[in-house]
């Protein structure tokens, strides 16, 4: 009896094996291609696909491809124009904003969309008031339908960027068939936009066709997301051809070898993403001015840029992006490794080489990619060269980090921005006006500054608003409470044969203007 | 077989416990951890107000206690709630999604480890002393000190890149996937004839499950030839040999009273696939279940990462029920 067993288990066994012996010999490649179809890697995921709720960078990329806002970003350029809507009117001071949609918008499964869609897309963000919505809830206090094609917005009070803001995801206009009252993670009917959802299998793949009833019509019908969980993989699979784009994000070292490869071409990004070094001013020493400006002083952003991110980035002088209107270069002041400066101002500080100043540089190894530890190291460096400096450096993963952040407990901090929209009132105020800054936790508070970044935001003459801003740099850059390093770059690495690649600071690929060209 | 029936059912009742102990401590242990889902998702951008509100609607303003009452209270009606952040799907909803995926790896990458380690482990003691069972136990030990990621990477240059014959990431080429019965695409491409997804998912699987079989088979490769070095000692052997019964027939013995303990190993090694396969996991972009687990404990996704402990310490606990069995069914010395 025990033998039958044995024998049946074994049986099993040679089965499984032979299973395997089988698997070994499927090696031929799959089926070619059709040529309407572009296949685009990225190692980002797709969080939720509702307006209401998704509130990462990718996920924005790909609403920006199935949806579309009132507003735009002309391609390739930072130049907001109508989009969904023919025109707009700004009236009462800057507080009412109308728009005159156009007549021929339809949603991907042919639904007319409206004024009345528009309004209950808004309508709908503002009542399930999701990760995203203070965009609409923090500057709108209604939005209406005049008639079936114009929208009214009235604003709490006159906002600068509102158009902008409008340009957004939470103000897409989505299906009806998304829920009304709750947050909708896996809809895939999307809103208006040159493409619509066939298929979407989560963290696997996403697959988009043209949506017919939209008025421009994309030059590629078929585009197809693959998820990849790893940078290397996702280069591995664009040099064996699995891919013809692959995106956001490989690692510097990837990108410099590519650079090199006959067979692709590295396409640059000019990025809208910043790092920066926070420093505390409710902690000693940081809370010294002159620490502070002696920090600024010793350190070397070029050396950054190029031992850290080997040429990828570039060095930044303000916390404004270059390329934004209104930036100016207010650190290079301090130049880039002015050593004897720095010991000069520590000196007057009250430090020298038998009494050092102690520091403590915190970084963290989970959200900024691996580069991350040369980072902290370099800036580590970079200090001690004075002589009169001593960091230390501690890490925590990214849920801590944030937390201490808040709580301001780090005495330095490595972090980074995405914007949210491009206007330079995003890279000023979440930093340095009281109360909006609370999340830095270093305790910056300047009147002054707050009165500026309050008058710019509310002001729409431009000129006006990019002498303010211009204002608040040079504060920025004499009070030091953060330093900022370097502007991001992303890149893009496709196959010689993909065309239209078009990229501007919104970092937003846009896959209606992607072409393949057969060889 | 009534004392066996028994003893499943005490084994099953014992994996109660178990699972109450084990989601006690991730419960708090995840909570001491500085940072919350929402401090993780939004730190950075919202105001204090919303912070404040959103943690209220998850319940996280909460004493601890009452949030643990709370969780259990779910857990034992079966309701593993819904996750933290990301659209706050239904955390049973984002394991079916993931859990195929992994199901199939592993149960590929085990028959590999198995299949390669009885061989090697075999080929060892029977030639014993010779050149080849030093071959065999100098690969164990390479197999077992082969640190996935970069074998898998080297795996995926060779196939992937220089030879240009395998697919190095995913599971499936995109658009081919079977229709969703079981959530296997091996399995269900089979049921349903999808031959070139079947072709595809197979294609997609062979250096993964190549990659974590391998290296988990070295620990098969020892224990089966110091096993069946021990059994071809025995006196029973050694009767069978004066009797001149026939070599393969005697190997074939010697194999089966070698099993017992490999059986053994067999169970608690699938729980080290598990871990394993979340490394793998990631090289090769598989969308399983180990990735995913690994992103939210980075977001604090609270309610995701017990679930998925939760779901982790019954499919174990189940395993080693079913290797028990097994163990009781083929050596009949056993009885409980």
């Amino acid at each position: 009896m025990p033998d039958k067993r044995l024998s049946v288990l074994l049986l099993a066994l040679a089965l499984i094996l032979a299973g395997c012996a089988a698997e070994k010999k499927v090696s031929e490649k799959t089926t070619p291609k059709p040529s309407k179809e572009i296949v685009i890697g990225v190692t980002d995921k797709i969080t939720e696909l509702d307006p209401a709720n998704a509130y990462d960078f990718y996920t924005w990329e790909v609403l920006n491809n199935i949806m579309g806002g009132l507003m735009r970003y002309k391609p390739g350029t930072t130049q907001l124009e109508p989009y969904l809507a023919e025109s707009y009117e700004i009236k009462n001071n800057g507080t009412v904003y109308i728009f005159h949609l156009r007549k021929d918008l339809k949603f991907a499964d042919g639904t007319p969309c409206t004024a009345y869609d528009v309004v209950r897309s808004i309508k709908r963000v503002m009542k399930i008031q999701g990760d995203p919505s203070w965009l609409v809830t923090d500057f709108v206090k209604d939005v209406k339908a005049l008639d079936k094609y114009t929208v009214e917005f009235d604003l709490k009070k006159p906002v600068s960027y509102f158009l902008a803001l409008v340009a957004t995801p939470p103000y897409f206009p989505v299906s009806p068939k998304y829920d009304p009252d709750k947050i909708d993670p896996d809809q895939t009917a999307g809103g208006v936009g040159p493409y619509r959802i066939v298929k979407w299998v989560r963290d696997q793949e996403l697959i988009l066709e043209a949506n017919p009833y939209f008025f421009e019509k994309p030059k590629t019908d078929r585009i197809v997301i693959r998820f990849y969980k790893d940078a290397t993989t996702l280069r591995l699979a664009l040099q064996r051809g699995d891919v013809d784009i692959a995106w956001r994000t490989l690692s510097p070292v990837d990108i410099m070898t590519l650079k090199k490869d006959p067979n692709v071409k590295v396409y640059e990004v000019p990025g809208a993403f910043i790092r920066y070094l926070v420093l505390n001013l409710n902690m000693s020493p940081t809370n010294n001015k002159l620490v502070r400006q002696a920090i600024a002083y010793a350190i070397n952003r070029t050396d950054i840029a190029e031992r850290v991110y080997m040429g990828t980035v570039e060095p930044l002088y303000s916390l404004i992006p270059k390329g934004m209107w209104s930036h100016l270069d207010v650190f290079k002041k301090y130049g880039d490794g002015n050593i004897e400066k720095a010991r000069e101002l520590l000196k007057k500080a009250g430090y020298d080489e038998h009494h050092k100043l102690k520091l403590v540089l915190w970084w963290t190894p989970t959200h900024y990619g691996d580069t991350e530890k040369d980072l902290a190291q370099v800036i580590k460096e970079q200090l001690e060269k004075t002589g009169v400096i001593e960091v230390q450096l501690k890490s925590a993963e990214w849920s801590t980090f944030v937390d201490y952040e808040r709580k301001g407990v780090m005495m330095m901090s490595l972090l980074g921005w995405y914007p949210d929209y491009l206007d330079p009132d995003d890279y000023m105020t979440p930093f340095l006006k009281s109360g909006s800054n609370k999340w830095l936790g270093n305790g910056y508070s300047n009147p002054k500054m707050d009165e500026i970044l309050e008058k710019a935001a509310t002001t729409t003459d431009i000129k006006e608003r990019t002498k303010l801003y211009e204002e608040a740099q040079k504060i920025l850059a004499e009070d030091v409470p953060i330093i900022p390093l370097v502007q991001g770059k992303l890149f893009v690495v496709a196959k010689k044969n993909i065309k239209g690649i078009e990229l501007d600071p919104t970092m937003i690929l846009r896959y209606w203007t992607l072409e393949k060209i057969e060889q | 077989m009534g004392s066996l029936k028994e003893y499943i059912i005490m084994r099953a009742l014992l994996v109660i416990p178990t699972v109450f102990i084990l989601l006690t401590l991730v419960f708090f242990i995840l909570r001491i951890l500085p940072g919350d889902p929402i401090v993780a998702m939004l730190g950075q951008k919202v105001p204090p107000e919303v912070l404040e509100k959103l943690r209220a609607e998850l319940g996280l303003n909460k004493p601890i206690w009452e949030q643990y009452i709370d969780y259990l209270s779910h857990v034992i009606r079966g309701d593993l709630g819904r996750s933290m952040i990301w659209g706050r799907r239904p955390v049973i909803e984002e394991i079916m999604d993931r859990f195929p995926a992994t199901l199939e790896l592993t149960i590929f990458s085990f028959a590999i480890s198995v299949f390669l380690g009885i061989t090697t482990g075999s080929i060892a003691a029977f030639r014993r002393g010779s050149k080849i069972d030093t071959g065999m136990r100098l690969y164990s030990i390479i197999a077992y000190t082969l640190f996935i990621p970069w074998f898998g990477m080297l795996l995926q240059m060779l196939f992937g890149v220089y030879l240009d014959l395998l697919p190095i990431g995913g599971r499936i080429d995109p658009g081919l996937e079977p229709p969703h019965i079981t959530g296997l695409y091996v399995l269900d491409s089979i049921l349903t004839m999808h031959w070139r997804s079947l072709e595809s998912a197979l294609a997609h699987l062979i250096l993964p499950s190549l990659t974590l079989g391998i290296v988990l088979s070295g620990a098969y490769t020892r224990l089966v030839r110091n096993n069946l070095i021990e059994v071809l000692n025995q006196d029973f052997i050694r009767a069978y040999r004066a009797r001149g019964v026939r070599n393969r027939k005697i190997a074939f013995h010697a194999m089966k009273n070698a099993f017992i303990p490999i059986i053994t190993l067999m169970g608690l090694q699938f729980a080290i696939l598990l871990a394993g396969a979340v490394l793998t996991e990631t090289t090769f972009s598989w969308p399983g279940i180990g990735t995913f687990l690994l992103e939210r404990i980075q977001y604090r996704d609270y309610t995701s990462v017990q679930g998925v402990i939760v779901f982790y310490a019954l499919f174990v606990a189940m395993i080693s029920l079913i290797v028990d069995v097994i163990y009781a069914l083929l050596d009949p010395r056993v009885r409980y």
